[in-house]
């Protein structure tokens, strides 16, 4: 999704929210990352003010006022957090790894391929088809890729071939190199 | 340590005795977490950043490699093994910006006997632009806007000022970066 994603030419411009759309937000966060409950006021504090970045092709980045990238969304879709945001609070979404041999394909924006998800280094979350998902690589500690997963986790063990997960954000993507907007 | 992280990891939920948020080590090369930084083709550059900057986790990474010297040896051997051509599973080195570091100052006429500063190049040090112009607004109590892609124009003439308070209020700004380009046409 950001793989040709620049800062300067993908951006079309920022919006302040109005109160009810950010509580509508809020709401629809804990709703989709319930475990999130009691940090929620720490990522979105109720009395600040965040703007919406719209960018081509229908993706929207939710911003706090100090212009840290939080959460993105492509059209209507499920609101996923970035990995700077991910790193910090490492818990709200199911975890699937990769195996060793996966991650420098994650990195260069490669979707989640079955394969890698049932080795050996691959552990899974069991989770139903169109999920948001963290992906941590065997042997590290961090998250290396946020995603949607496009088969349920028992179709992935059973299919185990073709794309499981596909990759929405990755390390040094353009969404990661993005600087906080100001 | 990894194997317990992972395991823990699995869980969801936030783990009790654990303060959120995390701050996670970033590496000043690639912005990748620093685990990640043998990923990366410019891995030497992230060492040498790693050494300068976090001598602490540089030891821990160079004991670790020394530690499960199995598993990275064997990875080494794969490296040998297999073909490197710049292929798909290659990630892409970020383009560094070749331009050099250069800030321009110039006068430009403004009728007949009042001018403009036009400031250039403060981008090319990862100054936010718009930041710089309303700075020099205050600084000088005139007009100041951006102009260009990385253009300042302040409105008198205060060119032989810029030379005192860029490095002061940027001190990775050298005045010895400043170039004074003189009288300039409009």
């Amino acid at each position: 999704m950001f793989k040709k994603f620049d800062e300067k030419e993908s951006v079309s411009g920022t919006q302040q929210l109005k109160s009810s759309v950010q509580k509508g937000i809020r709401t629809k966060l804990l709703e989709l990352y319930p475990t999130l409950e009691s940090y929620i006021d720490v990522i979105l504090p109720k009395k600040d003010a965040f703007r919406i970045v719209k960018c081509h092709e229908h993706i929207e980045l939710l911003v706090n006022s100090a212009g840290d990238l939080l959460f993105f969304r492509q059209r209507e879709g499920p609101w996923m957090p970035t990995l700077r945001l991910l790193h910090k609070y490492p818990f709200f979404l199911p975890v699937e790894q990769v195996d060793k041999g996966a991650i420098r394909f994650v990195l260069s924006g490669a979707n989640i391929m079955c394969p890698g998800l049932t080795s050996p280094g691959a552990k899974m979350t069991t989770v139903p088809k169109g999920t948001v998902v963290a992906i941590m690589a065997e042997g590290k500690q961090h998250a290396i890729a946020v995603g949607i997963t496009s088969l349920s986790t028992d179709d992935i063990s059973k299919i185990n071939k073709g794309v499981g997960v596909e990759n929405c954000h990755y390390l040094n993507d353009g969404l990661w190199q993005m600087k906080p907007v100001k | 340590m990894a194997d317990g992280e992972a395991t823990t990891a699995l869980a969801a939920g936030p783990q009790p005795g654990v303060k959120y948020p995390l701050s996670v080590l970033y590496c000043g090369n690639c912005s990748m977490p620093i685990e990640y930084c043998e990923y990366y083709p410019e891995y030497e550059k992230c060492k040498q950043w790693l050494e300068k900057n976090l001598p602490a986790e540089f030891e821990k990474m160079v004991k670790l490699g020394e530690g499960d010297d199995g598993a990275d040896g064997g990875g080494n051997d794969d490296d040998k093994k297999r073909q490197k051509r710049g292929g798909k599973g290659m990630m892409k080195a970020k383009k560094k910006d070749d331009t050099p570091k250069q800030v321009t100052v110039s006068r430009a006429p403004r009728g007949k006997k009042k001018s403009v500063t036009v400031v250039t190049g403060l981008s090319t040090f990862g100054i936010d632009l718009k930041v710089a112009a309303k700075y020099f607004g205050t600084k000088f109590a005139c007009g100041s806007s951006v102009t260009g892609d990385d253009e300042i124009v302040i409105q008198g003439d205060v060119k032989d000022d810029l030379f005192d308070i860029i490095p002061e209020k940027w001190p990775e700004i050298d005045e010895d970066f400043i170039e004074d380009l003189g009288d300039l046409k409009r």
